[in-house]
């Protein structure tokens, strides 16, 4: 008897959905833009997140040795830096190394290449790339460097340039998370009013059938079901477009994130093969939940016959 | 089968619909309950069927206390009692069959039960030939007659008539009057609800007369008086 009903009930919802396509349609296109706008901001998080991860990987302190600062008192400083809380790795570089960089770097100034060979000693001291576990560490590792008697045998410190292209990165995403938010907002607050209407209009046809229902003695989960299942519909029909339509927007998207980056590590799509369950079943969840709201309130004065 | 003790039924401010009812219907009795416009009859029906709770008193249905049924119940009494109306409440875009079989297949009757009992019932009511017509296809006679049907595909112990041939002419009416004894024969009973004096007078069964609201008087074999 059971099975038998949730049959009628399905039958009732796809007679329901059929009937009344062109509000299907505007209901579903509703969602459909609600989730693409949801997706969007999820990406600009993901890309904004990324961004960010990549340049942190990329940030370092550069501490530049006076040239007649000896091997000995470099790697006493690696030493004390490394004590610090703060500091993930230091990779020393030696005024050797820092020389044959420095020539590769200048290759075609033949000027500079010139007076290089002229020098008799290396003129270029050694150099410690520090990097630390926080990007926010760095004023701090600096802070204890300019403080400390080593700071007197660094030539040079650089980290400043970094600290503004973060800044930008964090600012311009913030500002595209607002207006996501702000999308998702509006298209979540559409999507309810016209998931609720239609599925107003939709009781309101039925209404002589729904009286009928509770006249002869129908259950009010029967005569609710089939309302609520074509909500589900919605939701559910929404979802997969939004899938056909999100999959080919990221792949277009994915070859100028590489060439933005300058990497292929970062993948838009490995991001939602990972977490497509998260993703899409959490979307789906929600704009079940909200068309079942939706439709309970709509049908209920129908209900008190 | 049916007691109504003290029953009244007031509408916010201080409309009084009923008061005071105090009424015993027995099973397999065949009764009219009469009266002019407003005064209480179809809220009578309603508070029968559970549409509306009553102000006070009680109700008792084949020894089931209703007066605070809960929304859960109220589907299992509905089967209970079959009711048809002034309007016939018909859907106009299913067939006779499809109109009784919708009442079944709401309580989640399986189809080869339908299809066993549609024939019957169908028979009962004189339309086994016009199953597969539209209600418009139908006079109104034979679409109350379906009204009826659809009443009686629960089996319900009750019947319920409220005004069923207040849209007919004499000749339907008549039928319909006919049909409702016929149904009361074979063990339901019948509750009329109508202001029509000639069929009420036409039955010589109890009739029970509402006047502002409270019974105003019950006969046995009577007539409508007012």
């Amino acid at each position: 008897m059971i099975l038998t009903s949730f049959v009628r009930i399905f039958l009732f919802a796809s007679q329901s959905f059929w009937r009344n396509i062109w509000l299907s349609i505007v209901t579903i296109t509703i969602i459909v833009l609600t989730f693409v706008s949801i997706n969007f901001l999820i990406v600009i998080n993901v890309i904004s997140g990324a961004a960010t991860q990549i340049i942190e990987n990329k940030v370092d302190i550069s501490l530049y040795f006076k040239p007649d600062i000896t091997e000995p008192q470099v790697l006493e400083v690696e030493s004390y830096l490394s004590s610090l809380t703060q500091v993930k790795e230091i990779a020393y570089v030696s005024q050797k190394d820092a020389l044959e960089k420095f020539r590769k770097k200048h290759l075609q100034d033949q000027m500079i290449i010139d007076s290089l060979e002229e020098l008799s000693a290396n003129p270029i001291g050694a150099t410690l790339q520090v990097k630390a576990k926080n990007i926010s560490d760095y004023p701090a590792i600096i802070g204890v460097l300019d403080n400390s008697k080593y700071n007197q045998l660094i030539l040079d410190k650089n980290f400043d340039d970094h600290k503004v292209y973060i800044e930008k990165i964090k600012s311009l995403s913030d500002n595209l998370k607002k207006i996501g938010f702000s999308l998702s907002a509006v298209f979540i607050l559409i999507a309810s009013l016209i998931v609720f209407n239609t599925i107003r209009v939709a009781i309101y046809t039925h209404r002589q059938e729904i009286a009928v229902m509770k006249l002869v003695g129908a259950t009010n989960w029967f005569v609710q079901g089939p309302f609520l299942l074509e909500a589900i519909f919605y939701g559910v029909i929404a979802c997969v477009l939004a899938i056909i339509i999100v999959y080919p927007l990221i792949g277009f998207v994915q070859p100028h994130l590489n060439n933005f980056f300058l990497t292929e590590e970062f993948s838009l799509i490995n991001y939602f093969n990972d977490n497509f369950w998260l993703t899409f079943g959490l979307e789906l969840l929600a704009v079940i939940l909200l068309n079942i709201i939706s439709s309970s309130i709509a049908i209920r004065r129908y209900l008190k016959v | 089968m049916i007691i109504f003790k003290n029953l009244s039924k007031i509408y916010p401010p201080d409309v009084a619909a009923l008061k005071n009812i105090n009424l015993h219907i027995r099973p397999k009795e065949f009764v009219s309950i009469v009266g002019r416009s407003g005064t209480g009859k179809t809220t009578l029906v309603r508070i029968l069927i559970a549409e509306e709770s009553p102000t006070k008193g009680e109700i008792i249905v084949g020894g089931w206390d209703i007066t605070n049924i809960r929304q859960s119940e109220i589907p299992v009494l509905r089967r209970q009692i079959g009711v048809v109306f002034q309007d016939f409440k018909l859907l106009s875009k299913k067939t006779v069959f499809e109109n009784i079989a919708f009442a079944l297949e709401v309580c989640g009757t399986d189809r080869e039960k339908i299809k066993e009992i549609i024939p019957q019932v169908l028979k009962i009511v004189g339309l086994e030939n016009k199953q597969d017509r539209y209600p418009r296809q139908l006079s109104g006679g034979e679409q109350q007659r379906v009204a009826i049907a659809r009443a009686l595909v629960h089996r319900p112990k009750i019947l319920v008539a409220d005004e069923p041939t207040g849209n007919l002419d004499a000749f339907n009416t008549r039928e319909i009057v006919d049909l409702l004894l016929k149904i009361n024969e074979f063990g339901t009973t019948v509750l009329l609800v109508s202001h029509n004096s000639e069929v009420v007078n036409s039955i010589n069964k109890r009739v029970i007369t509402l006047d502002n609201g409270q019974v105003s008087s019950d006969q046995k074999v009577g007539k409508y008086l007012l």
